[in-house]
């Protein structure tokens, strides 16, 4: 996976004040991010390493995709 | 300057037009039934959202199209400083001059859009107010400009684009959604909220003897701090 190794890990995060609820991050990342019953998001805190691209992807498409800009990702390096 | 005397850049200009007019047509519905918290179930949220934007992207080429072959036919006199400027073309002074402010302020929701994550969010939400307004000037434009629109099956696409917008927009502001009105079908919990007409229903037909201070105030509550158990199963 190219030439230098992906250490660390990200998480995702929302800025609850801008967030609206409309949902389209829970559709985007559905493995990072559940609707609570009011219809907001609740996003998995514990970071997910960089090595997973799939998360990753999905993560900027729910950053790309929130109608209220409320997502941003946020690197957290190797706490080994 | 070179005499560009054919039809066909005429033609392009007036078929442009339509379809230019069709595809914002589609973009605020589209735009609308975003807002309004559409799909979650057959159809996703998400999904929308990027139809709205993709069909953007296509409506401003379209668009583009549009004004470039009017600026370049010289069938009629407008002059490149009229598409943005208003008043100023020789050639249908004020059709045309609608014509520019639209675009002035389809330009400004489009950069605003475009510059989305550097750009605050209630200004972003500000601008976008206006391509109701941009989109209400455009059709005017169209009736005033267009040589198709005004007769036949160009007025009945024209009057179908602006019956389309006039309902969403009504439906808009009509039903405005709370925040957060409602979660998607992906919600793992799908569960009802207890319904707040309960107390209002119970008063008057149950005088109830115990303490109704206490159920009260237990009913006035906000909202409820963890799911309420499901009653009905």
């Amino acid at each position: 996976m190219g030439m230098r190794r992906r250490v660390g890990g990200f998480v995702l995060l929302v800025n609850p004040i801008l967030c609206d609820g409309f949902g389209h991050c829970a559709e985007l990342a559905p493995d990072l991010v559940h609707v609570d019953e009011w219809g907001y998001p609740v996003i998995v805190t514990e970071p997910v390493p960089l090595a997973n691209l799939a998360a990753l992807e999905s993560a900027r498409y729910a950053v790309r995709g929130c109608p209220r800009q409320a997502l941003r990702i946020e690197r957290v390096s190797d706490p080994h | 300057m070179i005499a560009l005397t054919s039809p066909y850049l005429w033609y392009t200009t007036r078929a442009t037009g339509l379809v230019t007019m069709v595809l914002f047509t589609l973009v605020v519905s589209l735009g609308t039934l975003v807002a309004n918290r559409v799909g979650g179930t057959t159809v996703g949220r998400f999904e929308l959202n990027e139809l709205h934007r993709t069909i953007a992207s296509v409506a401003i080429v379209f668009l583009a199209i549009h004004i470039i072959t009017t600026v370049a036919d010289s069938f009629v006199a407008t002059g490149p400083l009229a598409v943005v400027v208003p008043f100023v073309s020789p050639y249908k002074r004020l059709p045309v001059a609608l014509g520019a402010i639209a675009l002035d302020l389809m330009v400004a929701v489009w950069v605003s859009s475009l510059l989305k994550a550097r750009v605050a969010n209630a200004s972003w939400r500000f601008i976008h107010w206006f391509s109701w307004l941009a989109y209400a000037i455009a059709i005017v434009h169209a009736l005033l400009t267009g040589t198709d629109a005004r007769h036949g099956v160009g007025l009945v696409i024209v009057l179908a684009c602006l019956a389309t917008v006039a309902g969403a927009a009504a439906w808009r502001f009509v039903a405005r959604p709370t925040r957060a009105a409602g979660r998607t079908a992906l919600s793992p919990l799908g569960v009802e909220p207890e319904p707040r007409g309960v107390q209002r229903d119970r008063a008057p037909t149950r005088p109830a003897p115990g303490p109704a201070v206490e159920s009260s105030a237990r009913d006035a509550t906000p909202f409820p701090r963890r799911p309420q158990p499901r009653r009905h199963r």
